[in-house]
This record gives structure tokens, C-alpha cells and sequence, in this order.
């Protein structure tokens, strides 16, 4: 294996050293790590763990803190029955087994509907908060949790009188509340949007994750690909990418600031080596104006060698910028890229149209916007432009569903926003042909207009 | 050609999906001497032939043109020939990037019915990774495997089987291939039959995702109690709604226009009954009451006409006609104002199927 090969020989299944993942805990927050081992990791008030207990299980994996940071693998986040319990052995050691059957029990006294239950509020529960706190500093060890629930139930009057549906929504609320767990899951393109997502809308531009899958398709991003890259997401589409991509091909990524930002990629999955061979980046004025690139001057050595250490490494550091940057504006001079996916609030009507000429022939062009509007004012300017064939924008919502048997149907809320894609082709007309405005019929069935298509 | 690449000009032998409309996009095989027919003419594949991809073609005659596209799974699954119903890319996307499948992905996909997802799976897992298809119809099979083929799809294996019956397990030169599928697809009519099924052939010491695809509620419910009883766990049923608009213009229409449109009626309605009057008067030599109408000469037919009714002064497109009554406007005529707007696809695929998402930790003797 090369280096390079090695650089993006992702580990997808066992949880290494060193490796960056998603922490998920009970109340469904999300957490980045990366695990540096002999270290610890702290959950706030969930407490902390030894990153050495988790190395070497598989990602997917959830785990108990049991006593002070160490951690043992339990089958899931929540009791869900005593399948669990008997599947795995080291839920079965685990004290835990016994409480699980508990609540087993408990659920199966349960009420068969809710006609009995008074809704008193917190009058039904006797436990107090301060019972509770009082209990939390007891001790740290992980059954700790599962006693407050214990205890919780018992204080519950009316727990019993709750039909089994209403009793696991009741228990898997408390168990979110006080059970110390946690689960690892292979950091993906889609587990760093719900992160940075979760953290602001505002920051992926709203971006949802059947929007992202679906400019991945139109885009045609695959392995070996050379594509055009404009990225406000903080490097959310471009993490999807080089997801998909596999260490081959190319991403440039052009930039409207001084510095590209790809705030996604410090905490990623993909090593430094590994991005900095696969994505080149450029400033949009020298994209577009490449003559105001200044070659690079080579000064005497002997100059260079009078110079202080300070100042050798600053000439070689602007020495090593320069000619990447040649290398940058070179790829642009070729152009034909294979597609460009465009994902930025600089208005896609003035820019897009300008990228155009650098894409290659039948390649796709993709834009995102978080407003139908914007991609609305783009189809509307490259309608009169025949480089671009059939462009239309999409937007798809996923509508998510209770699955409980018996009682299956759509949550009563999903999230609102999501974005809209813009999708065409890049062509090349046939000389001599101008643009013809819709609506003027055929008037020979045998004389196709270029723009009815 | 290949799916899996690019590449710029068009040699004999390649695909190529010939743009005609929206509506209809034929995939051809580029051979000398051949015609492909189409409603706005004749293009013979030699012109075709060393010309650009993305390049728009006349047909042999001079006009009529067509553009000759690429093939991408995408567009391949507008312009397939269909065999079965097919998933489309608003599902077949959303599925692709919520099981987290990559290059190098190893994935289970029943049936392959007329091999869209097929295509996309086959470029998204590329080179590295691998592709299981199944399709217990033979005719279907055959067709299938023989696309494949032909779109030189590297990393397949498509296998003649009733997988609900028989299983995943595929044995190849009497020899058990290894499947270890770390993602399964399930798009056939009883999937519950099938997840028993699954243990064999996917992948040891792995988080396994699965996506079964029903367009019944009924199926989703015996899919659910079946990966519950095979252990899968983070059941979540979703459906994903695809919508689709175009740039058009919509016309603006003013008040004001509107106000001064029906002045112009009345004046013209009242300038008709004077002349109907002044006409009637030189008839029968009464006095006018009031003649600061001017009359131009005309028959009392046509006259009576313009009075009664104002459809015949808007086809003729006389007085007062902001926006363009009569005539046949192009929308975006400068000699008008516009609004532009998106407007909807005429129908929505309302529904296609719902999408049964779990995964499985098969953790266990690794
Ligand atoms: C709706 S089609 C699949 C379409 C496909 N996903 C696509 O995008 O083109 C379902 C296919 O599953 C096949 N099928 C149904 N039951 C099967 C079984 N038990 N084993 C194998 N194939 C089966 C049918 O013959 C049919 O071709």
C-alpha cells in the first residue's frame, strides 16, 4: 500500500486509535471525539470514559460508564425487552439484567389504555428532584442510573394504570435522562451534517441529507473524478464528497475569502495528507482573472543562504504557496471539469453562468440554495443560455413515521426546511443557433427549437 | 463509455443518450451507417461519430436537432426502457446517502427489475466495491445481466433467483463467493421473507444497514416484525417526496391596465350607440341629441356589432389591449411585462414507496 493509499484507507469498522467519531448520548445530542489513547473523554453530565475501553469494538457499538470512566458494551441505549438481556453477555453480567427484568414486569401490568390515568402533573410522581440529586451523589457507578428509574416507577402512582406504549415512552425518556450511555458510529458525510446541522441550521445553509444525497447523484461524483467545487457549508459537500470519491480524483475548491473554510475537515475522518493531495483550492478572483497571478521568482541561493532561519522558512513557506497555487490556476486553464457543484450565497445567477465555460461537455451542473427563489432566478438566466440543457429544480423531503406496529403514522412534526437543487447539463450549441423564447410553437412539427427541449 | 468515467468524444461502439425532449431521451448505440429516427427527423450515427459529448447535432436534412449526452446513472433512469416499476433518484439518492453506501460498498440489491438502482449502486460503490443483484424473473435476468454487460458495469454479480425461497448465498465455479454485504436493498413484494434470509451473506464484525422499499403500509408492518424478530434494530420507516418546478414567466396584468381596458369598452360602446342613433336619424330626419360622436361611414350591420358585444374588437385586437388579447404572445415578449415564477411539474409522484430503514450489529462470532 502506498502512502497515499494508506492516507485514505478509511477504517470503516473497528473504532481505532486516534480515529475521529460521533459520540451519540441518550438525550440524542451528538458529540465529535477524536480518541487519543491513555486519554479520557468527557460527556458532560454524563460523565467521561476511557477512550482505551471502546478501542477495538466495532462502530455502532453502545456503551455503559459503570464506575469512574470505565466502560463495558451494552446491546443498546435503552431496554427494549429481555432479548437483549439474554443476547449479550455482558449486559447479562452487568447488574443491569435484573432491572431490565424489572421493568419487563412493570410494563406488562400495564393499563390497556389511558382512561384511568388523571393528569395531576408532577403530583403523581413522589420522588422529588431533591430525592434525585441526592441519590446522583451517591455514587457514579452506572447501575446508579438505572436505580433513580427504579425508583422513579416506584414513586410513579399512576405508572401502572399507563398502557405498555405510553410506559416505554415514559421509560425511555427517564433512561435518556440518567443512564450513562453512549454509542460510537463511523464519523460519515451524513453523521457531520446532523452535527453541525444540530449546531445551526444557518451553518450548512440548511442543507438536509436527502438534498445532500441527491446532489451527490445529479453531480455524478464517483471515484476519479476532476470536479468544481463552491462550498459554503464549512466543507460539508465537500466531506460527502471525498466520501464518495475514495482517495481518487480531484476537487477544486474555489473560494471567495482569502482562505477557503473548511471548518468540517479539522475534525474529519480523512487525514491532512489525504485532503491536501485531493483538493486544491483557489480564490475566485484568481479563478477568474489568472493573469494577476505573479509567477514565482526563484531568488540566488546564496541570497537565501545569508538569510535567518526565520526568514529562510517564511520564503519557502511563500515559495510552497506560490507554486501550488500555479499548479491551481494551470487545472483552471484546462478546464473541463466533470461537473461543478455550486452551494454558496453569493447569488448563483451572477456566478454560475460565468462557471460555465470551464465545465466539460454533457458534465452536470449542480447549485443548492436554501431558497427556491435563488435557484428559481438561475434557471430563469440560464433558460436564454444554450449551454445549459434542461434545467429544473428539485427538492425532496423526507416525511418520517412513527413504526410502532399497530400505531404506524407520520410524526406530527419534521423538520420545515431542507433546500433546493438546480440541476442541468452542460452542451455546446450548434453554431448559428440563437435563442428562441418559449412559446412560439413549432410551426413545422420537423423543426425542434433548441429551447422547447 | 463506461458509468464509471468520463470521457469526451464519441467513438463507434459507445452509449450515448440522444436528448430529443424533456420527455424523451433514447439511448442508442453508436454504429456506422445507422439512422436514429426521431419525430423532428433523421440522425445518422456518423455524425455522431468523433463529435463531442454534450454537443447538439442537425439531422441529415438541416434541421432538427438533438444533444448527445453521456450516460449517468441519472439520466439513464429517465430514459431506460422499463421492465418493472423503478426506484427513482429523489429515493434511490436519499437511500444511497443514509446507509452511508461509498466506493468500495458492498451491496445486496432484490430484484434488480429493470436495473435503475442497479446503475447508481454500481457507480457509487465503483471500482473498489461490489454489487449483488437478484431478479427470480428470467427474462428479466437476462436482459438485465445483458445491459450490465454492455454498460460494462465492472463490479457486478447479477444471480437468477428467488431469494425469498432460496437465500443470498452465491456459489460461482463450485466455489462460495463471499458476499459480505454491508448494505442490503429490498425491493420486492414480500421482503419479510427474505430478512430471515440476510445472515449468511452479510458482513461478520459490522454494522449492517438495510432499506426495505414497499409501497404498503401493510408490507411495512410484517417488514418490521420480521427485522425485529432477526434482531435489526433503529427501525425507522420514512417516504421521500421528490418535487420538481421550471423557470417560467407569468404575465403581469395591472389594475390600472384593467381599469383603463373597460374605459376604452365603454367609450367604444357608447361611441357605438351614437352611431347606431346618428345613423337612425339621417334615416328617419330626427335631430341628434348629442353628435360630438365623429362617424365614420359603415355598414349598420357592423356597427350594431362592435356596439353589442366586445369580442369581436378584442379578436381583432383594436382598443385598448395591454396584454396582448387575441394575438399569440411568446411568454417573455419584451413588449410586455413579466413576472418570473416556478411553476410545479404537472403531476407529483405522490407517493412511491416507503422506505424501511434498520441496521444490525452483527458483532458476534467474527
Ligand atoms: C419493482 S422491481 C425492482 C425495480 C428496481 N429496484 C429498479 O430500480 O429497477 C421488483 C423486482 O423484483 C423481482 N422479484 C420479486 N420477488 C422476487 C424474489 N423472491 N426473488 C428475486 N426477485 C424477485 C421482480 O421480478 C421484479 O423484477
Amino acid at each position: 500500500m502506498s502512502e497515499l493509499e494508506r492516507a485514505w484507507s478509511v477504517e470503516k469498522t473497528t473504532i481505532r486509535a486516534h480515529a475521529r467519531c460521533l459520540v451519540r448520548l441518550p438525550s440524542d445530542q451528538l458529540k465529535i471525539v477524536e480518541l487519543r489513547p491513555g486519554g479520557s473523554i468527557s460527556l458532560g453530565k454524563f460523565g467521561a470514559f476511557f477512550v482505551d475501553d471502546v478501542l477495538g469494538h466495532k462502530y455502532g457499538q453502545t456503551f455503559e460508564i459503570v464506575d469512574d470512566k470505565k466502560v463495558i458494551p451494552v446491546p443498546g441505549m435503552t431496554y427494549t425487552g429481555s432479548k437483549d438481556a439474554e443476547d449479550d453477555t455482558a449486559a447479562a453480567e452487568s447488574a443491569d439484567s435484573a432491572v431490565a427484568d424489572d421493568l419487563i414486569r412493570l410494563a406488562l401490568k400495564s393499563g390497556v389504555n389511558n382512561q384511568e390515568i388523571q393528569d395531576l402533573g408532577a403530583e403523581v410522581q413522589k420522588l422529588s428532584n431533591a430525592d434525585i440529586e441526592e441519590m446522583k451523589k451517591q455514587g457514579s457507578s452506572g447501575q446508579i442510573g438505572q436505580a433513580i428509574i427504579d425508583k422513579i416507577i416506584q414513586g410513579h402512582d399512576s405508572f401502572e394504570k399507563k398502557t405498555v406504549f405510553s410506559q416505554q415512552k415514559y421509560l425511555k425518556r427517564k433512561q435518556q435522562k440518567f443512564l450513562r450511555r453512549f454509542t460510537i458510529d463511523y464519523l460519515g458525510a451524513s453523521q457531520v451534517l446532523q452535527y453541525y446541522y444540530g449546531k445551526d441550521p444557518g451553518r450548512v445553509l440548511d442543507l438536509s441529507e436527502e438534498s445532500l444525497g441527491i446532489m451527490m447523484n445529479y453531480a455524478n461524483i464517483m471515484p476519479g473524478g476532476n470536479y468544481l467545487l463552491v462550498d459554503e457549508t464549512g466543507g460539508v459537500i465537500l466531506y460527502a464528497m471525498l466520501e464518495r470519491m475514495q482517495g481518487k480524483g480531484r476537487v477544486t475548491v474555489v473560494h471567495e475569502n482569502e482562505h477557503p473554510n473548511h471548518i468540517v475537515l479539522n475534525n474529519s475522518i480523512f487525514s491532512a495528507e489525504a485532503v491536501d493531495d485531493m483538493v486544491k483550492t483557489i480564490n475566485i478572483l484568481n479563478f477568474f482573472e489568472p493573469e494577476v497571478v505573479v509567477p514565482w521568482k526563484e531568488l540566488p541561493e546564496e541570497e537565501i543562504e545569508e538569510y535567518k532561519p526565520s526568514k529562510k522558512q517564511t520564503y519557502f513557506r511563500r515559495k510552497k504557496r506560490a507554486l501550488e497555487l500555479q499548479t491551481v490556476v494551470e487545472i483552471v486553464k484546462k478546464g473541463n471539469f466533470d461537473g461543478m457543484i455550486y452551494a454558496s450565497t453569493l447569488s448563483p445567477s451572477t456566478a454560475v453562468p460565468r462557471f460555465i465555460e470551464k465545465i466539460g461537455g454533457s458534465r452536470p451542473i449542480v447549485v443548492y440554495s436554501p431558497y427556491i427563489e435563488v435557484v428559481s432566478e438561475l434557471s430563469h438566466t440560464v433558460s436564454k443560455d444554450l449551454r445549459v440543457l434542461a434545467p429544473s429544480i428539485i427538492a425532496t423531503r423526507v416525511r418520517p413515521y412513527q413504526t410502532i406496529p399497530g400505531r404506524i403514522h407520520p410524526l406530527m412534526s419534521m423538520r420545515g426546511g431542507g433546500g433546493y437543487v438546480f440541476w442541468g447539463t452542460r452542451v455546446f450549441p450548434k453554431e448559428g443557433i440563437t435563442a428562441i423564447g418559449r412559446g412560439r410553437k413549432k410551426k413545422k412539427l420537423n423543426s425542434e427549437e433548441p429551447v422547447e427541449v | 463509455m463506461s458509468f464509471l468515467g468520463y470521457k469526451s468524444i464519441i467513438e463507434e461502439g459507445d452509449l450515448v443518450l440522444a436528448f430529443i425532449g424533456r420527455d424523451s431521451i433514447k439511448p442508442i448505440n453508436v454504429k456506422a451507417g445507422e439512422i436514429l429516427n426521431t419525430r423532428y427527423g433523421a440522425f445518422p450515427h456518423d455524425i455522431m461519430i468523433g463529435s463531442k459529448y454534450g454537443a447538439q447535432v442537425s439531422g441529415s436534412k438541416g434541421f432538427g436537432f438533438i444533444h448527445l449526452l453521456y450516460p449517468t446513472p441519472e439520466l439513464w433512469s429517465i430514459s431506460l426502457p422499463h421492465r418493472t416499476q423503478i426506484v427513482y433518484t429523489p429515493d434511490s439518492s436519499y437511500i444511497v446517502q443514509r446507509l452511508g453506501i461509498t466506493a468500495g460498498s458492498r451491496v445486496i440489491e432484490a430484484g434488480t427489475g429493470s436495473g435503475s438502482f442497479s446503475h447508481a449502486l454500481a457507480r457509487t460503490v465503483n471500482e473498489t466495491g461490489k454489487l449483488f443483484t437478484y431478479e427470480f424473473h428470467e427474462s428479466r435476468y437476462l436482459e438485465a445481466k445483458k445491459e450490465f454487460e454492455d454498460h460494462h458495469l465492472p463490479n457486478f454479480i447479477i444471480t437468477h433467483r428467488d431469494v425469498c425461497e432460496n437465500g443470498f448465498d452465491i456459489i460461482q465455479n463450485d466455489e462460495t463467493v463471499d458476499v459480505s454485504a454491508d448494505s442490503v436493498f429490498l425491493d420486492l413484494p414480500s421482503p419479510w421473507t427474505a430478512i430471515p434470509r440476510l445472515k449468511s451473506v452479510v458482513a461478520k464484525g459490522k454494522r449492517i444497514g438495510i432499506c426495505c422499499f414497499s409501497p404498503c403500509i401493510e408490507q411495512v408492518l410484517k417488514t418490521v416484525e420480521a427485522l425485529e424478530a432477526e434482531g435489526w434494530t433503529g427501525i425507522e420507516m420514512v417516504e421521500v417526496a421528490g418535487r420538481k418546478w421550471e423557470a417560467r414567466k407569468d404575465m403581469v396584468r395591472t389594475l390600472d391596465d384593467a381599469l383603463d381596458r373597460l374605459r376604452d369598452v365603454k367609450r367604444r360602446q357608447l361611441e357605438g350607440i351614437e352611431k347606431v342613433k346618428l345613423i337612425r336619424a339621417q334615416r328617419d330626419n330626427t335631430p341628434v341629441e348629442s353628435a360630438d360622436v365623429e362617424v365614420s361611414s359603415g355598414s349598420k350591420r357592423e356597427a350594431t356589432e362592435e356596439a353589442d358585444s366586445e369580442e369581436p374588437i378584442s379578436k381583432k385586437a383594436r382598443g385598448f389591449n395591454p396584454w396582448g388579447r387575441g394575438i399569440r404572445v411568446r411568454e417573455g415578449d419584451e413588449a410586455y411585462q413579466w413576472f418570473n415564477v416556478t411553476r410545479g411539474e404537472g403531476e407529483v409522484k405522490s407517493h412511491t414507496s416507503y422506505l424501511t430503514f434498520a441496521h444490525y450489529l452483527n458483532f458476534d462470532d467474527e
